[in-house]
C-alpha cells in the first residue's frame, strides 16, 4: 500500500474550503470533466503528482454532495434496472450548481 | 356489410388522404383504431414448410388461451360478449377446413408472411383503390376498447358474423367448432375459384375481398421477410427473423424472445399466463429505463430543484449561462416566470437573453429587461403578446448595441415601430426574427432590407400579409446566410417568386427553410435551389406537398456543387417516393446528421435500407414510415454510431424487442404506449 506512488494509488483525495478532506476512489472522481483534466493533464502539477485536489470555493457540505453524487452515478451507469433518484436538498441546490458547474459533473 | 364499408374507407384514406394528419386518420387514431399491419392472404398454392405451422400455432397459443378459455360457449355468445378480441383474433387466427385437420394461421400480428399470394403482386401494380386496409383495435383504454367494440360487434352483426364466430371458436380446435366453421364456409357465397383453399376463403370473407386489394404493404417489404410473434413469457411482440428459429420455452412450448430467452431462467416472469400482469408491468419498467437510460448530470438536477423553488431564490449568483438558460426553460415551461422571477435573469453583463415565454410578464417587466441589461447584444422574446409600442420604443433608444432580436407572437406592435426600429439600428441589424405577427407590412419589410443591409439571418414566420412583393426587397439582402420563410398564407407566395428570391440570394445561404410553402413545385428545386444553393447544409422543405419524386431525384442526382447537408427535413412532403430517399441519401448520405422524413408513407424497405450510408446521423425521424421495422432499426443503429435519437411514431412493424443501445433514444414505439393485453 505505502509503495504505491500517490500517482498511482487508486484513491484521490478532494479537499474542501473549510478544510475537509474526502478521500474517494479516482475512477470515481474521474466522472468530473475537470478533476479528470487536473489529474491526466500532462506535466507536474501538484494535484496529480500528490493526488490531492484543493477546492477553495466548495465548501464541504457541498463537496460531499457532489461525492455522493459521483458514486450514484459510478453505481449506476450501465445499469438496466430503474434508477433510484438523487436526492438534493433544495437550500444547497443552488451552491451545487455551482460546484457542478465548475466540475462539469 | 359494414365490413364492407369500412374497408372503404380505408381505402380513401390511402389514396385522397394525403398525410398522416388527416382528420380521419385523427379520428382513427384518437378511437384506438389502427390499421392492420397488412396480411395479404397466403398463397393458394403454397403450403408453408411444417416448421413454420408449428411455429405460427406455438406464437399463438399464448395469445389464444385467454380468448379461447372463455370461447368454449357456443359461438354466437361469444362473438357478442367479446367481440373486440374475438375479431381481432380472428384476423389473425387460422380458420380450420373442413378437409384440413391442421389449422393454419398468419402470424400473430399480421405481417406479410413469406407466402404473399400471386395474384396480390399482380395487383399492385396497377391502382392503389382497391386495396383493404384491415382495422385492428389496439384500445389502451376502456373507453376506446367500448368505443370499439360496439363497432366490432356491428361487423360481426354482418354477413360474416357467422363466420368470424365460428373462426373464433375454430381456434380452440374444438371438433364442434370445426363443424360450424364448415357449416359456415358453406352458407357463405362463393367468390373465388373453387379451387381456392378455403382458409383462405374464410379469410377473405372476414376482411373483405384481400384478394382485389392491390395496396399492399407488402410492396414495401421483400419477400420473404420477418414476421411479428409473441413472446409467450412476457407477452411482448418481437420480430421473427426469415429463415431464424427463435428460442422455445421448455415449459409451454412457445416462442421467446430474445430478451426472454437471454436470461435463459424464467426469471421475474415466473409463472404462467394469470401472472402476466404484474409480469408486463415489470417489463414496461425496463423499457422506460431502456429510454431514460441517461443519468442526468448532476447539473440538471440542480437546476430541476432550483426551477421547481423559484420562488425562494433570491439571486442566482455565479452560474454559468448556460445553467441559467436551462432554468430559465423549465421555469417559463412551469408558467412561473413573472415579473418578480424575471428579475434574476436580469444583469448588466448580460449580453444575451432568451425568455420562452413572456405571458405572465407585463409591460413593466419588459422595459426592465432593457433597463437592467443594457448591453444586450441578442434578444428574443417568445410569446410575446404583451410588448408594447412603448416597450419597443423604449428598447430601440436604450439597447444600443442590440444585433439580433428575435419576437414571437408581438401582435401589438405596428408598422411605424417596426419602421423606427430598422431605421434606428440601421447597419448594426444582423438578426431578425418574427413569428406571428399580422402587422407586420411590405412597407417594413422595404425598410428592413434598406436601412439593414448587414442582415445575415432573416425568419419569417407566419405573417400573415407576407406576399410576392417581400420577396423583391429580401432579394436584396446579399449577405444573408439564413432564409427562413414559415407557414404563408396558402397561395399568397407563389413559385415563380420564389425561385427568382432563391436565385438572387441562394448562392450565400447556408440555411434555407421554406417550411409550409405548400404551393411550391418542384421548379423551387430544379431552377433555383440545384444551382443556386451551392452552400446550403441546412435544407428544410416540410410541408412542401407539391413536391414529386422526381424533383427530389433531379435536385439531389449528381449535385456536386453542393458538398452535402447536414440537416434534410422532408416532413410530410407525402408525395416523395424511393427513389427521392435513395437520392437524398446518396448525395447526402455521408454528412447528414439529422433528417426527418416524418410522414413519407410510400417509401419502402428498400430505400430505408439507404439509410446505412448516413452514418453521421444523430437524429431521425421515421415516424409514419410504415415500413420501418426491427432489421432497419438494428441495420441504423449499426451503421450509424452516434444515433442518440429515433423517432417512430406509426411505426408498427417496430416491435419492444428492437435492436437499441445505451444513449439511444427511440421515441413513439408503439409496444411502449399500447397497452399489451388489448392487442
Amino acid at each position: 500500500m505505502s509503495s504505491l506512488t500517490p500517482a498511482e494509488s487508486e484513491y484521490v483525495t478532494l479537499e474542501s474550503s473549510d478544510g475537509f478532506q474526502f478521500v474517494i476512489h479516482r475512477e470515481v472522481a474521474m466522472l468530473s470533466g475537470t478533476v479528470k483534466n487536473m489529474l491526466s493533464s500532462p506535466g507536474h502539477f501538484t494535484e496529480s503528482t500528490e493526488g490531492v485536489i484543493q477546492f477553495r470555493d466548495i465548501k464541504a457540505i457541498i463537496l460531499e454532495k457532489v461525492c455522493k453524487y459521483w458514486y450514484y452515478k459510478a453505481r449506476h451507469l450501465n445499469s438496466v434496472t430503474e434508477i433510484p433518484h438523487f436526492e438534493i436538498e433544495p437550500e444547497y441546490a443552488l451552491e451545487t450548481l455551482m460546484a457542478a458547474d465548475f466540475l462539469d459533473t | 356489410m359494414s365490413r364492407r364499408s369500412r374497408s372503404n374507407a380505408g381505402t380513401t384514406y390511402v389514396n385522397n388522404v394525403r398525410g398522416p394528419t388527416s382528420a380521419l386518420t385523427s379520428f382513427l387514431n384518437e378511437r384506438g383504431i389502427r390499421r392492420a399491419n397488412p396480411a395479404p392472404a397466403p398463397a393458394p398454392v403454397t403450403t408453408p414448410p411444417e416448421e413454420d405451422i408449428e411455429l405460427e400455432e406455438d406464437a399463438s397459443n399464448s395469445q389464444e388461451e385467454a380468448a379461447s378459455s372463455s370461447s368454449s360457449t357456443p359461438a354466437p355468445a361469444t362473438s357478442l360478449s367479446r367481440p373486440t378480441r374475438t375479431a381481432r383474433l380472428t384476423r389473425g387466427r387460422t380458420l380450420p377446413t373442413p378437409s384440413a385437420s391442421t389449422s393454419r394461421s398468419n402470424d400473430g400480428d399480421g405481417v406479410d408472411d413469406g407466402s404473399d399470394s400471386d395474384d396480390d403482386s399482380d395487383d399492385d401494380s396497377d391502382s392503389d383503390n382497391k386495396n383493404l386496409i384491415p382495422i385492428v383495435v389496439s384500445a389502451s383504454t376502456a373507453r376506446a376498447a367500448r368505443a370499439t367494440r360496439s363497432r366490432a360487434s356491428a361487423a360481426a352483426s354482418s354477413s360474416s358474423s357467422n363466420t368470424v364466430a365460428s373462426s373464433s371458436i375454430a381456434s380452440s380446435s374444438t371438433a364442434k367448432a370445426k363443424a360450424k366453421a364448415a357449416a359456415a364456409s358453406k352458407k357463405r357465397p362463393r367468390k373465388k375459384d373453387a379451387s381456392d383453399d378455403s382458409n383462405d376463403e374464410d379469410f377473405h370473407d372476414i376482411t373483405g375481398h384481400i384478394s382485389r386489394s392491390s395496396f399492399s404493404h407488402k410492396g414495401r417489404l421483400p419477400q420473404g421477410s420477418n414476421k411479428i410473434v409473441f413472446c409467450s413469457r412476457c407477452r411482448a411482440r418481437f420480430t421473427l427473423k426469415a429463415g431464424t428459429t427463435p428460442a422455445v420455452d421448455e415449459d409451454d412450448g412457445g416462442l421467446l424472445c430474445p430478451t426472454c430467452a437471454g436470461t435463459g431462467s424464467p426469471g421475474p416472469t415466473k409463472g404462467t399466463l394469470p401472472k402476466a400482469k404484474p409480469v408486463k408491468r415489470a417489463r414496461r419498467k425496463a423499457q422506460k429505463a431502456e429510454i431514460e437510460c441517461q443519468i442526468p448530470s448532476l447539473q440538471d438536477l440542480c437546476i430541476q430543484k432550483i426551477a421547481n423553488s423559484i420562488e425562494d431564490v433570491e439571486a442566482f449568483g455565479d452560474i454559468s449561462a448556460v445553467s441559467l438558460d436551462k432554468i430559465c426553460k423549465i421555469i417559463c415551461r412551469n408558467r412561473s416566470l413573472n415579473a418578480d422571477t424575471l428579475q434574476l435573469f436580469l444583469d448588466s453583463r448580460h449580453s444575451e437573453l432568451i425568455i420562452y415565454d413572456c405571458t405572465d410578464i407585463t409591460a413593466v417587466g419588459l422595459q426592465n429587461i432593457a433597463q437592467f441589461c443594457p448591453n444586450l447584444r441578442s434578444l428574443k422574446l417568445k410569446l410575446c403578446g404583451r410588448i408594447t409600442n412603448e416597450v419597443m420604443d423604449y428598447y430601440i433608444e436604450h439597447l444600443t448595441k442590440l444585433t439580433s432580436l428575435t419576437l414571437y407572437g408581438p401582435i401589438l406592435i405596428i408598422e411605424p415601430t417596426y419602421i423606427k426600429l430598422f431605421e434606428t439600428i440601421g447597419e448594426r441589424f444582423e438578426k431578425f426574427e418574427l413569428k406571428g405577427s399580422s402587422r407586420f407590412s411590405l412597407k417594413a419589410t422595404k425598410t428592413l432590407c434598406d436601412n439593414c443591409p448587414n442582415i445575415t439571418h432573416l425568419r419569417l414566420a407566419d405573417c400573415n400579409l407576407m406576399d410576392d412583393e417581400w420577396l423583391e426587397p429580401i432579394a436584396g439582402l446579399t449577405k444573408l446566410k439564413s432564409l427562413r420563410i414559415r407557414n404563408p398564407e396558402p397561395d399568397k407566395l407563389t413559385t415563380s417568386a420564389v425561385v427568382k428570391l432563391i436565385q438572387a440570394v441562394g448562392s450565400g445561404l447556408e440555411e434555407l427553410e421554406l417550411k409550409g410553402c405548400d404551393g411550391l413545385t418542384d421548379e423551387v428545386l430544379v431552377n433555383a435551389i440545384r444551382p443556386s444553393c451551392v452552400r446550403v447544409e441546412r435544407l428544410n422543405l416540410s410541408g412542401c406537398e407539391e413536391l414529386t419524386t422526381e424533383g427530389v431525384e433531379t435536385l439531389f442526382k449528381d449535385w456536386t456543387v453542393n458538398p452535402g447537408l447536414t440537416y434534410l427535413n422532408l416532413e410530410n412532403c407525402v408525395m416523395l417516393k424511393d427513389e427521392a430517399l435513395i437520392a437524398a441519401t446518396e448525395h447526402s448520405g455521408a454528412t447528414l446528421e439529422d433528417l426527418n422524413m416524418s410522414g413519407m408513407d410510400e417509401i419502402t424497405k428498400d430505400a430505408l435500407q439507404t439509410l446505412t450510408r448516413c452514418v453521421n446521423l444523430v437524429d431521425l425521424n421515421v415516424s409514419w414510415c410504415r415500413a420501418v421495422d426491427d432489421d432497419i432499426m438494428e441495420q441504423l443503429v449499426e451503421a450509424a454510431p452516434r444515433l442518440a435519437k429515433v423517432t417512430v411514431w406509426g411505426d408498427h412493424r417496430l416491435t419492444e424487442c428492437c435492436t437499441s443501445r445505451i444513449g439511444l433514444k427511440i421515441i413513439g414505439r408503439e409496444g411502449d404506449y399500447v397497452d399489451l393485453r388489448f392487442i
